[in-house]
C-alpha cells in the first residue's frame, strides 16, 4: 500500500491518463528531434548554399517549411495538448474521460503531419507560413485536433470544484479556439482563396493567432499550474489574471500586422499592430507578476519555467519595439525577425513546455526521471543553445538590416558580414539538437522503468514527500 | 463569466471572431473588390494578366519555397534602400497582385526582392536566368550566390541534334562530351514566371504623397 503522500502526488487523474498523455509527450519529442535535424540542415544552407542543394526534397525553401511544420504542429501541438489535458484532468477533480478519443486523435494528428511533411517535400506545399501542409491533409488535422481536445473539454465541463483556475482558462481556450482558427484560415487560403495581397493579410492574422491564441495559452496553462503547485503558495496579484487572459485573447491576433510594415496592404494594419503590441504589455506584466515566485526557487521545472517566462516577457518587449516603423526599417525581413520568432517559440513557449513536462512526467509514471545527469545535461545545453541561437541571429539580423539599407553594399559583401554569425547559429542548432536528444533518451528510459510499475503498487514512496523531490532527481 | 460554462465559451468564440473580423474581414472589405486601373490615355487596363506559362511558374516558385528568402514587395523610395538598389522605382501596391493566383510577398530578404525583377534597368535575359538557376553563379561572377537547382534540369545524352533548350555553360561547368543539360518543363515555367515579374505602370496610389506638389499640379495624371 502506498503512503498518503504518494496519493497526494500521483492522483487518479494521472494513473488514468498515463498512457494517452505519455503518447502525446512521446510524439512531441520525436518531432522535436526531427525538427532539430531539419533546422540544422536549413541553417547550414544559409552559409553554404550548395549543401543538399541537388536534392529537391531538401531545397532550402522546402526545408524551412518542414522545420516550422514539425516544430509547431509536431512538437508544440503534441506537447501542449498533453499538458492542457493533464492540467484539466487534475484540476477537474476526476479522471479524464473519453481518453480513447485522445489516443485516436493523437495517432491521426501525427499521421496527418507525416503525410503533410511528405507533401511539402514533394512539392505540394501551400507556401503560406505555418499553413504549409497541403490541402489534402488539412481536414484531417481539424478532425484529429477536435478528437484530442474532447477529454479536456469534458473535464472542464464536469469539474467538481466551485472556483476555476487560470491554468484551466488558458487550457480550454487553446483547445477550443484552435479548430476555429484552422478552419477559418483553410477556408480563406486553401479552399476558396481570397484575392491578391489579402492572402498575405489573412496568413499574417493566422500566424499571430497561432502564437497568441493557441501556443501561448497552452504554455501558460502549464506554467500557471506548476508554479503555485510547486511553491505551495497562492499566486500574487491573482485578481488581475482574468483581465490579462482576456487581453491576450482579444488583442493578441491584432499584433501580427507588424510584419507587414511598408508592404502593399492597408496602412492601418501595422498601425493597429503597434497599438496592440503595447496593449499586450499589460498581459505580459500580469503574467510576470503572477508567476514571479518561480524566480525564488530552484529545481529543474522552475529552471525552465523561469527562463521561459523571461523569454516570453522579453519577446513581447522586442515585438513592441520592432512594431515601430523606424525600428522595423532595420529589423524587418532580416534574421532579427527570425531571432524574435525563435525567442518566442523556443525560448518562451518550448521552455515553458519543458518545465511542465519535467513536472508532469514523474506524476504520470509514478517514478522520478531515470537519469539526473541527463536532466542536467538537457537543461544546460538547451539554455546555452537558445541563448546562443537568439543572440547570434539577432546580431546577424542587425548587421544585415544596416547593410540592406545601404545600397552601396552588394549582397556578396553583406553575406560575408553575416557569415560568422550564421556559423554560430549552426553551432547553436547542433547544441539544441544534442540537448533534445538527451531529453528524448531520458524520456524513453523513464517510460521503460514505469512499465514495470503497477499503479496500485508504487515503490519508493519516500521520494514523493516533497513535490520538488519528484521533479529533480539528485539535484 | 469564468464559472458560467456557456458565457465562457461564448467569450472564447468572441475573441476568435473579433480578431478574424477585424483583420481578415476588415481588409477584405477594403481590398476585396479592387479592380484594375483603366488608363484612358493608354486605352488599356493595368495590371495585365500574367501569361499562362508564368502563372504556372508561380506555383513552382511557391512549392520550392522561394519566398523563404525573397520578398516580392518593393517599399516606397524614402523607406529603406529598395529604390537605390534598383529593385523598383515605386512602391508595390495591392493592385499589382490582383491577378496573381498565389502572391508571394515573402517575409525575408536573405536574397534580393524580386517584385520587379524583369523591370530593372539591366534585367537578366531568359538564358542567363536559366543558367543561373542551374549553376547558382551570377553572370560574370565566380562564387556561389544561390543554391544551384540542378534538380530542375536533365543531364541527357545527345541523340541526333542538341536540344534547342540545352544550356550554354562555361567550360568549367559544361557536361561531358556527348551529353547536354536540358531544363525541365518546371524550370522553363519558373523562368517564364521570373521574366514576367514587372511593375511598369505607375498607379495613382503608388505615387509618393507630396501634398504641395499635388495641389499645384492636380492629383491625377
Amino acid at each position: 500500500m502506498s503512503s498518503p503522500s504518494t496519493h497526494a502526488e500521483v492522483t487518479a487523474a494521472d494513473t488514468a491518463g498515463r498512457w494517452p498523455l505519455l503518447l502525446l509527450f512521446a510524439s512531441g519529442l520525436v518531432w522535436l528531434v526531427v525538427s532539430g535535424v531539419l533546422a540544422l540542415v536549413a541553417s547550414i544552407q544559409l552559409h553554404s548554399p550548395a549543401f543538399l542543394a541537388d536534392c529537391a526534397w531538401f531545397t532550402h525553401g522546402r526545408v524551412t517549411a518542414l522545420v516550422e511544420t514539425t516544430f509547431v504542429y509536431g512538437w508544440c501541438a503534441n506537447a501542449g495538448v498533453g499538458i492542457a489535458l493533464w492540467v484539466l484532468g487534475r484540476l477537474g477533480g476526476s479522471p479524464l474521460r473519453a481518453l480513447n478519443w485522445a489516443v485516436v486523435g493523437t495517432l491521426f494528428w501525427n499521421a496527418a503531419i507525416a503525410l503533410g511533411l511528405i507533401g511539402i517535400a514533394t512539392g505540394d506545399a501551400t507556401s503560406f507560413s505555418l499553413l504549409q501542409m497541403p490541402g489534402y491533409v488539412q481536414p484531417l488535422l481539424v478532425a484529429a485536433y477536435v478528437a484530442m481536445s474532447v477529454s479536456g473539454i469534458l473535464a472542464w465541463n464536469g469539474r467538481r470544484t466551485d472556483g476555476t483556475f487560470a491554468s484551466q482558462w488558458y487550457a480550454v481556450a487553446a483547445l477550443f479556439i484552435f479548430p476555429w482558427l484552422l478552419v477559418a484560415a483553410q477556408a480563406m487560403l486553401v479552399w476558396s482563396p481570397v484575392r491578391g495581397v489579402l492572402q498575405a493579410v489573412v496568413d499574417g492574422w493566422y500566424v499571430q493567432s497561432v502564437l497568441s491564441l493557441w501556443l501561448a495559452p497552452l504554455a501558460l496553462a502549464g506554467a500557471y499550474y506548476v508554479v503555485p503547485k510547486a511553491t505551495g503558495r497562492a499566486l500574487p496579484s491573482y485578481e488581475f489574471a482574468p483581465l490579462a487572459f482576456w487581453t491576450l485573447l482579444f488583442v493578441g491576433s491584432f499584433s501580427g500586422g507588424r510584419h507587414l510594415i511598408g508592404g502593399p496592404v492597408p496602412a492601418w494594419l501595422p498601425t493597429l499592430a503597434n497599438a496592440a503590441c503595447w496593449m499586450l504589455l499589460f498581459h505580459f506584466s500580469v503574467v510576470a507578476l503572477n508567476l514571479r515566485g518561480v524566480f525564488s526557487r530552484g529545481g529543474t521545472a522552475f529552471k525552465f519555467i523561469s527562463f521561459g517566462l523571461s523569454a516570453y516577457v522579453l519577446g513581447s518587449l522586442l515585438d513592441a519595439m520592432t512594431s515601430f516603423r523606424g525600428v522595423a526599417l532595420i529589423t524587418q525581413f532580416t534574421y532579427f525577425a527570425t531571432a524574435q520568432q525563435q525567442l518566442a517559440l523556443y525560448g518562451g513557449i518550448s521552455m515553458l513546455f519543458f518545465g511542465s513536462i519535467y513536472f508532469a512526467m514523474p506524476r504520470l509514471t509514478g517514478r522520478s526521471w531515470a537519469s539526473g545527469a541527463l536532466v542536467r545535461g538537457h537543461a544546460a545545453l538547451t539554455i546555452l543553445g537558445v541563448l546562443l541561437l537568439v543572440v547570434s541571429l539577432a546580431v546577424a539580423g542587425w548587421i544585415q538590416g544596416h547593410d540592406l539599407n545601404n545600397a552601396k553594399i552588394a549582397y556578396a559583401e553583406l553575406s560575408a558580414h553575416t557569415r560568422p554569425w550564421l556559423l554560430v547559429v549552426t553551432a547553436a542548432y547542433s547544441i539544441l539538437l544534442f540537448g533534445n536528444l538527451l531529453l528524448f533518451v531520458n524520456f524513453i528510459l523513464s517510460v521503460c522503468s514505469a512499465c514495470c510499475v503497477r499503479s496500485d503498487n508504487l515503490p519508493d514512496s519516500s521520494s514523493f514527500r516533497q513535490p520538488s523531490a519528484m521533479e529533480v532527481p539528485a539535484l | 463569466m469564468m464559472k458560467n460554462g456557456f458565457l465562457f465559451f461564448a467569450g472564447l468564440f468572441a475573441a476568435f471572431a473579433f480578431g478574424w473580423a477585424g483583420i481578415a474581414l476588415g481588409s477584405h472589405r477594403q481590398l476585396g473588390a479592387l479592380a484594375p486601373y483603366h488608363d484612358d490615355s493608354e486605352g488599356s487596363s493595368f495590371p495585365s494578366r500574367p501569361p499562362g506559362l508564368a502563372a504556372r511558374g508561380q506555383l513552382v516558385y511557391a512549392d520550392l519555397g522561394c519566398a523563404s528568402c525573397h520578398t516580392q514587395q518593393v517599399r516606397r523610395p524614402d523607406f529603406g534602400s529598395d529604390k537605390d538598389r534598383g529593385w523598383g522605382e515605386r512602391q508595390s501596391v495591392a493592385r499589382d497582385y490582383i491577378y496573381q493566383v498565389r502572391p508571394q510577398l515573402g517575409n525575408s530578404r536573405t536574397g534580393p526582392d524580386l517584385a520587379n525583377l524583369s523591370g530593372r534597368k539591366a534585367p537578366f535575359d531568359a538564358a542567363e536566368l536559366t543558367v543561373f538557376l542551374y549553376t547558382g553563379i551570377l553572370p560574370g561572377g565566380k562564387v556561389l550566390s544561390h543554391p544551384p537547382f540542378k534538380f530542375l534540369f536533365d543531364d541527357a545524352v545527345v541523340v541526333g541534334e542538341t536540344s534547342a533548350y540545352a544550356l550554354v555553360l562555361p567550360p568549367s561547368l559544361a557536361p561531358a562530351a556527348g551529353r547536354q543539360i536540358v531544363p525541365t518543363e518546371r524550370a522553363r515555367t519558373l523562368v517564364s514566371y521570373l521574366q514576367s515579374l514587372n511593375t511598369p505602370y505607375e498607379f495613382p496610389e503608388a505615387r509618393p504623397v507630396t501634398p504641395a506638389v499635388a495641389q499645384k499640379e492636380g492629383a491625377h495624371k
